[in-house]
This record gives structure tokens, sequence and C-alpha cells, in this order.
């Protein structure tokens, strides 16, 4: 069975497999309308997409975005307080980002920066719905499950490499607070679970998901896969159920089989890579699944997210001790995710793969929702600030974030948009809203802006109404003047 | 027009014309051509050249009068530009090669080939030029609609007949003004509405309602009545296809009938009809009665009509299935569970002629396990679930009641329509925190479930603008969700308020009227309109649902949309009658289907999925795949209980005990516990006359050692199991101590909670029950002395916190976890909360209706039953079980298993294949892998 002939045999089984999947729903773009013209061939900038997601509302002036420095001091007042960490420079000339992202910073001549993303406007603040509307475009509750834009990708392009799932999320496990929720946007919705996200919570244990069970050998999975083939096709059910079933059937498990048993198992394996390296990544489970995404987008994944994860009041999610816990998750990130830019630049893949990270919204220290919208604290701060652990963003601000992006075509060393330097700390130029970012993602990759598909009799887009327009402006070779 | 265009307009009007002639010469001197190939047929030769030259010269004077037509008569768009694109191409590879053909006559080229392959390309680009020419005119869709499979949703329109009828009478009656002015509308919904309906309203003009079409659009009046050339919809409708201000720009252009049509109508002086335009086809709401077949030696009714209906289609009766397959059937399809092997062969040795009825009989009179099979199906449908997403109101007890007692469906919709305690989630809605869509707020949700679950109408589309696929409009949609409001609802078209107010009304209003002052009220009025029988279609709609999960695949398709043509109306109305009659009662819709001949038929081999989509044929029933709770129930049964813990455990003593654990914190934030040991204490008092019992419960994730003052009384590493420990001798009177200590596995935070229960039971019959609660007290390190005994001093020591609540309440409830006797060997899958094993195999989240379940086998699904720890250590869990009960006798397992998974015996082949690997000396592996093989076999997979 593992001969390079049956490997052949397998990829064009994949191909056939993945051609009669693609006919179950009904394409928006259809052999009907191909008399038509309308639908122009778009050429892809990208071939696969890195999602860094920042989960728990990333204060941007307190990273990426940072204003006037107030240091800590008993008796300042809350309202004084715009950044807790002085800025510094980054390789990229008059762009600053605040104290513990050097690191980030000295690979921005390789990016871009949008500074001026809006978050929806869904009143009271719920982290989980807020992410359900970055991750699928679409505002919960919605009247039928809308997919992950991880599913989308992995349904229109598929995998590029038929043995690796072609959208994969890792670093989020679900049995914290709010886990049904956060399960609710993990999901290929009405696209088929086909195209649901294969989860690593653990990428240090990444390897686990693709190779034989634990404590069974090669030779006797082998021997297990014979058994079950023998014994299936000795069966009469083989000239009874529909064919179609039947088929559906014996593809997956052979295609588990093939992936299982495949050498190309071993790209989830980190001890593959060296010591060194390894070290670099390091900074717990977000940073080795930096250095798992590295491996993955080199070897055909198409959307792999790797999620600092969520849970309320961790992470990014302060409600207190703001100042304290960034240089935490600063460390966290710094690093891994400078590396990761690093190394793919280094093989070539940057070329090729958009990298995003961002965050479902931003934090200020006073203003709750947005400006002219306030909802209400879901924390209490002080007027003055007597503790540290009062110092800090601890409160939801959904009015100007940032949001950066590497490679697949992305102009180099461009700053999109800007916030105000003064309290309200909104986007003031150029606002970005969430139906921009997936169609430029969309855009990259190949992926016709009105693609859709149809469900319970209407069209159902990859944003709303296939109305969502990609930001052209930060595709292309040159720097900004 | 000046005087010079004319003439020009006239050359560009023979375009049509000459067009046949580059068509007829060049595509006849291509056959011929053809003909002639390797020297054959010479006489041709001379022929061929001159329909060339022909050919291509009307080819460029066709090109250039096409040219001035487009210019005249501005034709625009990009089916135009496609056309002429093509055409001129034609053009200039028609005299191309004709070139080439003279160069070659005249000797300068040696060789056909190059001119044979230019005429070729001509042919190729004129068929090409041909095709948009001819939708240009016939409309795009000319070819495409006669296909076998093309579907145009709307009701036909067939002026000829009305118009024929009108010509005949001198003056038109009411009536037939009524009539004329609905198939006018209806021509605008079919022609119009896409672009002029009240959802786009192009130019300003909406043609669906009365004031929008006598108000005209931003170009004037759209009618003036009696004046169809004064009218500015006649006026465009008349021009030619592809003029600029020609209507329809979009879709085939309008027949003479179809324009007489309008003309007439507003001759007549644009009468409007009270009456609702119907504008797709809707299924009636009463059940027709249909008469059963005579003519039919069948005895079932259902048999009768399928007989005849085999009649019809030219189907040939197939016998039924044999007792082995029917009693698995019979058991998946009522009680969800597998038979033992005992059951089966009882069943079949049985020589009554009757056991077949009987059987089903049996299988629907063990309520517990109806129910919990069927509890599934209803959850999906009412979209319930142990869990809650944005503070939906679960209703599984009134549920699981309702299907205990087998609560017959007319009160079962009233009871969710007008809630009783317990019932009220279905209305209920999702509400997520913060503001939500207009289309979505709790009241509109109402009505989308009831309008899909119940009633099998899509009004999720209305409920955000006019529907596009059904009759609904936004009004009916808001009509129907402010019977749910405190406060009358304004509509929102797309999220946006028009200014409109909604009257509380039904779907359908011709069922009676729902009117009342408050909610409590209306929702009185809903449920009688709802359930009385002439709404045939509730009744309809569940027993099609019935008969797709009994049968593989529904009399109408999609479930949820009921005015789709069913393949038999006979057969839906008759069952669905039939229901009714009994007074609704479900288990007779089951046995009823269950009984006929029709549900004992072999499955249908269907080569494509396709097959059962359009243009379906009954033949059988259709083979189904387990659903994650029959497989997992399945395991359960087979080899080791697959979830130890349900989210609603119906036979449990409600002891409300909490799991507790050592106040774990970060930052000041409560969080997950990190591994490791915790102690625990808590004291009590025992009154003077000792209890006659003492009972208790517990349970620690991951493990435990217990102690009874100071003395150690049992230990546990296995969380799964809850240990039943009567301690009355080791109590004494006064203060009594409970210490523990508590084990936190795992090598990063997780979840960990001790849970707890102690019943005293005194001879006076005082009983007083102990918990684990937020007063018992723990310690993070090992506490120094004696921590176990009474007099320990625990000043020192915390408050424990609630693990129960909040972020951490996914806690399931163990079955075990109760004083009564500890019976129940699994939990029902169906009663387990979401898992990812059961969401990978397909349990939906229930966050909205799910009324099918996907089939499709995914990479995803397999790799999780190849290679994931939870399936995996639940398989070896049982191969240790199987070998202990089998004395590891090979041949006896096998035998064993196949009687028990598959309710037959090996043959003699399988048993060898399967001694190969278990030998005589099986291995917890081999059988483990044994056990794998056969349940991930098609034969186990799916119900046949």
């Amino acid at each position: 069975m593992d001969n390079i002939n049956s490997r052949r045999e397998f990829l064009k089984k994949m191909g056939a497999a993945s051609l009669s999947a693609a006919t179950t729903t009904l394409p928006g773009f259809s052999f009907l309308s191909s008399c038509a013209p309308e639908v122009q061939k778009l050429a892809a900038t990208a071939d696969s997409v890195i999602l860094l997601w920042m989960a728990g509302g990333m204060a941007h002036t307190e990273t990426f975005d940072p204003k006037a420095y107030v240091p800590f001091e008993k008796g300042v007042e809350s309202k004084r307080v715009l950044s807790t960490f002085p800025k510094k420079p980054t390789v990229v000339d008059d762009l600053y980002f605040s104290e513990g992202l050097q690191s980030i910073g000295s690979v921005m001549d390789k990016g871009a920066i949008i500074r001026s993303y809006k978050s929806a406007d869904l009143g009271h603040i719920l982290h989980t719905r807020h992410q359900y509307h970055w991750h699928t475009c679409y505002e919960p509750p919605q009247s039928v499950q809308a997919p992950h834009i991880g599913a989308w990708i992995a349904k229109e392009l598929g995998p590029a490499n038929p043995v690796i799932p072609p959208f994969i999320a890792m670093g989020q496990r679900f049995t914290m607070g709010e886990s049904e929720e956060l399960k609710a946007f993990h999901s290929a919705g009405f696209l088929g679970s086909e195209y649901g996200p294969f989860l690593i919570p653990d990428p240090s244990t990444g390897l686990d998901s693709v190779r034989p069970p634990k404590g069974m050998s090669l030779k006797r999975f082998e021997a297990r896969y014979k058994l079950y083939k023998e014994l299936s096709y000795k069966s009469k059910i083989m000239e009874q159920a529909s064919d179609y079933q039947r088929e559906s059937l014996m593809r997956s498990m052979e295609q588990s089989y093939m992936l299982l048993n495949s050498p190309e198992a071993k790209i989830f394996d980190l001890s593959q890579e060296p010591k060194e390296v390894y070290d670099t990544y390091n900074t717990g489970r977000f940073g080795l699944g930096c250095l798992l995404a590295k491996r993955l987008a080199m070897n055909g994944a198409r959307f792999i997210s790797v999620s600092t994860e969520y849970e309320p009041f961790i992470g990014w999610d302060t409600h207190e001790n703001g100042h304290t816990r960034l240089k935490k998750m600063k460390a966290l990130i710094d690093r891994p995710v400078a590396q990761l830019i690093k190394d793919l630049d280094e093989s070539g893949h940057l070329d090729r793969t958009l990298i995003i990270l961002a965050s479902e919204f931003s934090r200020d220290a006073i203003l709750e929702g947005r400006p002219g919208k306030k909802v209400k604290d879901q924390v209490k701060q002080p007027d003055i600030i007597e503790h540290e652990k009062h110092y800090g963003m601890h409160r939801h601000f959904t009015d100007g974030s940032s949001i950066l992006l590497w490679g697949g075509g992305i102009k180099k060393g461009l700053v999109y948009g800007k916030t105000a330097d003064e309290r309200p700390c909104s986007s003031i130029e150029n606002p970005v809203v969430i139906d921009q970012v997936h169609q430029s993602v969309y855009h990259a990759l190949g992926i016709h802006p009105e693609t859709h598909y149809e469900i319970e009799g209407r069209p159902f887009y990859t944003t709303p109404d296939g109305k969502g327009k990609p930001i052209l402006d930060l595709f292309g070779k040159e720097m900004r003047a | 027009m000046d005087n010079a265009s004319w003439v020009l307009q006239l050359l560009g009007r023979l375009h049509p014309l000459l067009v046949h002639f580059p068509v007829g010469l060049l595509v006849v001197a291509f056959v011929l051509e053809l003909v002639t190939v390797r020297g054959k047929q010479k006489g041709l030769r001379e022929g061929i050249n001159w329909m060339v030259y022909i050919g291509a010269l009307t080819a460029i004077i066709t090109a250039l009068f096409g040219w001035l037509l487009e210019e005249q008569e501005d034709y625009q768009g990009s089916l135009v530009e496609s056309h002429e694109f093509a055409g001129i191409l034609t053009a200039v590879l028609a005299s191309i090669t004709a070139l080439t053909l003279c160069r070659t006559l005249r000797g300068k080229s040696n060789s056909l080939l190059l001119y044979r392959l230019l005429l070729t390309s001509t042919v190729v680009a004129l068929t090409i030029a041909g095709h948009f020419g001819a939708s240009l005119t016939h409309g795009e869709d000319y070819l495409s609609e006669v296909l076998p499979g093309y579907k145009d949703v709307y009701v036909e329109i067939e002026p000829v007949g009305l118009l024929t009828e009108l010509e005949a009478s001198d003056s038109l009656s009411t009536i037939q003004k009524d009539k004329l002015n609905l198939k006018v509308r209806g021509l605008f919904a079919h022609k119009c509405y896409q672009c002029h309906g009240e959802n786009k309203q192009k130019g300003g003009l909406v043609l669906e309602t009365k004031e929008g079409v006598f108000k005209g659009g931003d170009s004037g009046l759209a009618i003036v009545p009696g004046k169809p050339d004064e009218s500015e919809i006649y006026k465009r409708i008349i021009l030619p296809p592809g003029h600029k201000k020609a209507m329809p720009t979009k879709g085939k252009p309008l027949t003479e009938d179809e324009i007489t049509l309008v003309r007439v109508w507003i001759e007549q002086g644009s009468h409007w009809s009270d009456e609702a335009l119907k504008v797709f086809p809707e299924a009636a709401l009463a059940l027709t009665q249909p008469e059963l077949p005579k003519n039919t030696s069948e005895q079932h009714p259902l048999d009768k009509l399928i007989d005849a209906y085999f009649n019809e289609n030219d189907i040939a009766w197939q016998n039924v299935i044999d007792d082995r397959s029917f009693i698995r059937r019979a058991y998946m399809d009522v009680v969800g569970l597998l038979p033992e092997p005992s059951a089966v062969k009882a069943f079949i040795d049985d020589t009554d002629l009757k056991k077949r009825e009987k059987l089903i009989d049996k299988l629907l009179s063990d309520n517990q396990n109806y129910t919990q099979h069927w509890l599934s199906f209803w959850n999906d449908l009412l979209r319930n679930d142990y869990y809650s997403v944005g503070g939906k109101k679960p209703i599984t007890r009134w549920l699981y009641n309702a299907l205990m007692n087998n609560k017959s469906y007319d009160q079962l919709v009233t009871e969710l329509i007008n809630p009783v305690k317990g019932s009220e989630g279905f209305i209920g809605g999702v509400k997520w925190r913060g503001v939500v869509n207009a289309s979505q707020i709790p009241e509109m949700q109402a009505a989308q479930n009831i309008g899909q679950s119940l009633m099998g109408v899509n009004v999720k589309c209305a409920s955000c603008h006019n529907s596009f696929v059904s009759n609904l409009t936004l009004n009916q949609a808001y009509d129907f969700a402010t019977i749910f409001s405190d406060s009358i609802l304004e509509l929102n078209r797309c999220d946006k308020p028009i200014g409109k107010m909604a009257t509380p009304n039904f779907l359908y209003p011709e069922l009676g009227s729902v009117e009342g002052k408050t909610v409590k009220e209306r929702l009185l009025k809903l449920s009688k309109v709802m359930v009385q029988r002439a709404n045939g279609r509730l009744y309809r709609t569940i027993t099609n649902r019935f008969w797709d999960r009994l049968m593989g695949r529904g009399i109408v398709e999609p479930l949820d949309e009921m005015d789709n043509t069913p393949w038999s109306a006979a057969v839906l109305d008759w069952l669905s009658a039939d229901f009714v009659d009994s007074g609704s009662d479900l288990k007779h819709l089951i046995k009823r289907i269950m009984t006929s001949k029709v549900y004992q038929l072999p499955m249908v081999n269907y080569k494509k999925e396709e097959e059962l989509k359009d243009n379906y044929v009954f033949e059988g029933p259709v083979t189904r795949r387990l659903s994650a709770e029959q497989f997992s129930d399945a395991v359960s049964q087979l080899i080791a209980p697959m979830y130890p813990q349900v989210s609603f455990n119906p036979n449990g003593d409600d002891i409300r005990a909490i799991r507790i654990w050592h106040l774990e914190q970060e930052f000041g934030n409560v969080v997950l516990p990190q591994p490791g040991r915790r102690y625990f204490r808590k004291s009590f008092e025992v009154l003077k006359k000792m209890p006659e019992k003492a009972t208790l419960l517990i349970t620690v994730d991951n493990g435990y050692v217990l102690y009874v003052n100071g003395k150690e009384i049992s230990r546990n590493t296995n969380w799964k199991e809850v240990d039943k420990v009567n301690i009355a001798k080791e109590l004494k009177a006064g203060k009594n101590t409970i210490a523990i200590i508590g084990d936190n596995g795992g090598e990063i935070a997780n979840p960990a909670g001790i849970l707890f229960a102690l019943k005293l039971e005194y001879a006076s019959g005082e009983v007083v029950l102990l918990k684990s609660d937020t007063s018992w007290l723990s310690f993070r390190e090992k506490p120094k002395g004696d921590w176990t005994s009474v007099d320990y001093d625990e000043s020192h020591w915390e408050k424990v916190r609630n693990y129960s609540t909040g972020n951490f309440k996914n806690w399931g409830q163990l079955l075990d976890f109760t004083f009564k006797p500890h019976s129940q060997k699994m939990a029902r899958a169906s009663l387990a909360k979401q898992h990812p094993f059961m969401k990978i195999l397909g349990r939906p989240s229930r966050d909205i209706v799910a009324t099918s379940r996907e089939e499709q086998a995914t990479l995803l699904q397999a790799l999780e039953l190849t290679n994931g720890a939870f399936f995996n250590d639940i398989l070896e869990e049982g191969a240790h079980a199987w070998l202990k009960r089998y004395k590891k006798d090979s041949k006896k397992i096998i035998d064993s298993l196949f009687q028990s998974a598959l309710n037959r015996t090996p043959s003699k082949a399988e048993e060898n294949i399967m001694l190969k690997i278990l030998g005589e000396d099986p291995k917890p592996e081999q059988l483990q892998d044994v056990f794998w093989a056969v349940l991930l076999s098609p034969e186990f997979q799916f119900v046949n």
C-alpha cells in the first residue's frame, strides 16, 4: 500500500473526491450562467492564510498604535492614561509600536498595518459575539449557521496538499467559559462539516491528531485497516446500501488511513525542528502554534488559525492589572510572530502566504463600547488610580483597533488608516470594517467577491449580500510614499 | 430622427434576415468539405468554393448591418458585446478562409489543410455568434428551460386561454376583470419584481402593490387607465429587445400574447382586484381525503395506495425483508438500539403470523427507550439543547414527559405555541447580549421556527424583505411575529424601519383570527387556529417528517418546504388524515407506516445522491446511516458505555449537590484549577439517637481518598464511577468530620470537582441530607498534623468555591449519582450534552432548527473514528471486559460479536479472517482492532 503507485492512485482518488464534494451544494457560479461573461477569473496573490488571533480584545493603544505614555504613579487620573508603555521605533520610518513588541516591529518592512479597524456596534459587549462576527462576517444570531472564513476557503480552494486538512484551528480549547458560544463559529455551518476546522487545541501535541492512536504500532495500524477492508468487502451490504453512501464511507476511511499512514504526518511533528528554532518559538502554546503554522503553511494547508486562548478575564481580556498582564501577553507573541515572518520570508513562502494578526476589538481605560453609543460598563474603573491593578486598559472599545498583515501580495511597509491621538482613540481615517477584511483575504486568494451558495432557497454570500469590497490599496509591491 | 438615418436603420434591421446566409452557406460548405476529405466526391469542389466565397461576403455584410443595428437602436449590454465580438470574428475568419481557399486553388499553396482548419474555426465562431444572437432575441434561457431538470419556480402565466375568453365577451364581468388583473400582476411578478419590487425599487417603481403601480416611477405614470399608449409600462414592453429603454432588461422579452394581455388590461380601465396574488405554487391547507384503491389485492391501506402508485410508474413489488433484517430495522427505528441476540433468535423462531406487528407494538410500548431515541429528533426539530447559547430556555423535561406519555401531536403543538410550565423555551428564542438585527428579534425567531418546524414554510426570507422564493411578504412575517410581542412591532425592511405597524395575524389568515389584547390571549387563539383539522398543513408536515425518518426520504422534499409537490399526494394526505383521525397519535403514525409492506421492502440502491432529489420516483426505502446517537448507543451497548454523564437524568433523585474545589485565582479572577492535590474538610452533627442508615455518594474528578473521622473509607481514581458507601458504623453522636484528598490530574489547568452527598436516615423518619456545597473548607498544601481528625484546627482553611456555575458549569450528571439502586448500564447519547465525538458524527448544535442531518461521511469523521483518543479508549476498555467475560475464547468472542453487532453469525471466511488476528490467546489490543473493524464496516454503519 505504501509504494509510489498507490500514492499516485490515492492522489487521483482524492481529486475525484473533492470534485464530487463540490457538486453537493449548488454553487453560485454554475454552468447555466457560463454564457454570461460576468465571472472574471481572479489572479490569486496568496495560496494560504495564517490568522494570528489575539482573543479577548487587544488594546491598540498598548500594542501597535501607541499614544501618549503616562507612567504609573499613585493618584494619576484614569482619563489621562492613554498608553501605559512608552513607544519604540520599528524598522519602518515614523512607525512606532508599544514597548515589548520590538521583534514584530523589526519585520514591519515585510508587511502592513491597518490602524483603523472598526468593530461592529453590537450594543452591550460580549466577546464571543464579536468573535463570531469577526470570523464569519455575520452578526449572531443568524437564522442559518454561518460558515467560518476558514470553511469558505476550504470549500472554495480545497486542500492544496491532499493529506493536509485545508482548515486547521489551533490553540483554543472548548472546555472553559463561553465554550458553546466559541463552538458556534468554529464551524463550517451550512457548508457541511467536511469543511469544518481540524482542531488542534494544543499544538505541541499536534502530531497525535495525525498519527495512529497512541500506543499503536504502524504495523498494527496497517493490519487493522486490512482487516477492516477484508471484512467490509466480504459483507453482503456491498450489494445493498446505495452506492453513493457506501462509497462516501469507504472513501473517507481510506483518506483517513492514508493521512495517518503518510510521511506527511511528520509535518505536524514539532520535534523535527532544530532545538534552537523550537526554543525561539516556544513562548507557550501560542508560540508553538506559530511554529506548527509555519510548517503547515509551507506544506499546503489553506487556512490556519493560531489563537491566544480565549477564556473570560484571561489573556488579552484584561479587566484589571492591564499593564502588568500586557507585558506577559507581549512576551507571548512578540518573538514567535516575528520569527514566523522571518522564516517564511527566508524560505520564500511569504510571497504566497497571507498572515493576519487581529483581535475582536480594542480596549480603553474609560470608554466602554464606542463614543456616543456608550454601553453598560463591565469594569469599575476609579477616576483616580491608587493601585497598580487599575493601571491599564480594562474596558472594551469597539471604535478603533489594529490589524497587521504580511505576505500574500500585501504592500510592504504600508500604514493604512489612523486613529485619533487623543481620547477617544477612534478610527479617523479610512475606517475599515470586517466585510472589507474578509474580501481582502478572498481577493488575495482569488475567490470571487460574490461567491455564494443557496441555502433554504436564498443565496448566502461570503460577506452579507455579497456587498463587501476588498481594500485594494493594501495590495501591490511599492512602498507608500 | 434625421432624414438620412432611416436608411441606416432599415439596413440595420435587415441584419436578422441576412444572418441566415452566412449561417446556411458556411455550415453547408463545412459539411460538404468533410465529405470531400481524402479526395472523395471531387465533383463537389466547385460548389463548395462558391459557397465559401458568398458565405464570406454575406458574413461581412451581416456584421456591418449588425453594427448599424446596434448603433441606431441603442442596443447595449454584455450579451450584445459578446455577440458583436463573435460576429466580427466570424466575418474576419470567413474572409481569411475565402482568401486562403483562393490562394490554394491558384496553386500558391499545395495543401487544403490550412483552409480546412480555417473553415472549421469560422464555423465554430459562427456557432458561438449565432448562439449569442439567438439568446438576444429569444432570451437566455430559451434552450435551458426545456432541459430536464430546469425548474421555473413561478406558476406559469398562460395568457392565451384568458385572452380568447375575453375576446368572446362584449363587456367584462368583475370576475373576468379580477382574473385579468391577477394574470397581469402575475406577469409583473414574473418579469418585473426582480428590479421593480418592494425590495429593489429601481427607478422608483414598485409593481408589487396597487399604490406603486398607479404612482408610477421616476419616468412618469406607469399606467394611464384606458390609455396603453400613454402608459410608460406599455410603451417600454413593445420596444424591440435590447433597445436602451426596452423592458424587461433581464430575462426573456414578453411574448405577443403577454403584451396583448397588458394592453387589454389597461384598455379595460386597469381594474385592481382585492384578491392576494399567489405567484408561487402553494399547497392547499386542507387535507384531501383520498379514496383507497379498490382493485388491489393488498390489505394494508398504505400498500393499496402504493400498489396503485407502482402500477402507474411501472414498478414491481420486491419481496419483504427477512426476520433478521426486520428486527434490526425495527429496533433502530423505534428505540434506536440494537436487538439482543436472544431477542433476535426468539423473534425468528416465533411462528406467529402477526409477529412483526407484535414486535412493533412491543417496541412502541417500551416508553423509556422510545422516548430516549425520538428525543433527538424532537430536540433537533425544536432546537432544544441542554446548554444555552444566548439565554435560550431548555424544554427538555416537558418534552421528555410528553414523549413518555405519548402526548397527542395537537396537544404537543398547543403547548409549544401557548406554553405551559416547562415548554416556554420553544417560542422564547435566543437573545444574545447586545443589539440584534431586526429580523432576529426573539418574536421573529418564534415566527421563523414555527414556520419551519411545524408548518414547513420558510419565514426566514420574509422576515427581512418580501420573499423571493414564496408568496410570503414582509408584512405577513411581521403580522405573525407580532402575535408574540408585548407591543405591536414596526416593520423593518433589511433592518431599517419603514414606518408601518403590523397587525397580529397568522401566516394563513383564512384559518381564523388570532387577535387579542394580550400576548396570552393571542397565543391561546393561535394554538387553536393551528391545531384545527382545517390546518391540514400542520399534520402533513409532521407526517412527512416521520415518513422520512422511517423510509429515508420524504414524500415532499426538502422537508421544510411543504409547498413542493409530493411524489404521491394520495399517500401523503391519506396518511396525514389517518393520523388526524387517530387523535394525532404519533405512535399510531409510526405503527401505520411500519406495519405496511412498503416499510418492509429491501433498501433501494441509488447510484448517486442526485437520484433522490429532483425527478424522484419512490421504489422503496433508502438506506440510512446510523445517527451520532444511534452509533454511540450501539457502542455503549456492545463495547463500553460512551457517555458516563448525562445532562438530563430522568431517573435521578433531585440531590442538587454542586461540584466544589479549592478556590483558584489568577489576578483576582477565578480560573481553572491547576493539576495536583487539594485537601477538603466538612464537619457535621449527628443526633444522640444514631441514624439507622448513613449512605454516601462520592465522585471526584480525577480521584480521591475519603476519610470519616480520621479513618480511610474509600478511594477511587475513576471519576466516572460514583461510589456508594454505607458509613453508619463510622459515625458517632456529636461532631463528625468528612475529610477528602482530591486529586486533579492532567498537565495543564483543567476542571476538577468533588461531588458528594450523604443521607442520614433516622428511625423517627427524619432524613438529613449533607451535600458538597460552599460551606466546605479546603487547603492548598498538604496540611500539617492529623488533618483528617475531628479535632483538627481548621481555622486557617479557606472556603471552597462552587465550580458548577458560570464558566465552569459544563459538568454533566452521572447517572449513578443517586441513592436509588445503581441499575442503569449506560447513559443514552440523547441525554448527554453535545460531545465532540457526536458533533463530528453529525449531531447539530441546536442554536437553530435542524430538520435533517448530514449523511455524507467526511475525512474529519473518519479521522476521529480512526485515531481519536476518545473512541479508542472506549474500545480498549471494552476489549478488557470482553476478554474477561469470554475467558479469551476467540471463537466465542467472534460469534458473540457478530450476533450482537450484526445480528447474524459470521461466515466461515469472516471467522477465519478474525481468527487470524485474534489467535489462540487474544490480547486486548487485538480484540480492540477487531471491534474497530466491525464497528466501522458499512454493514454496521447503515440501517438496512
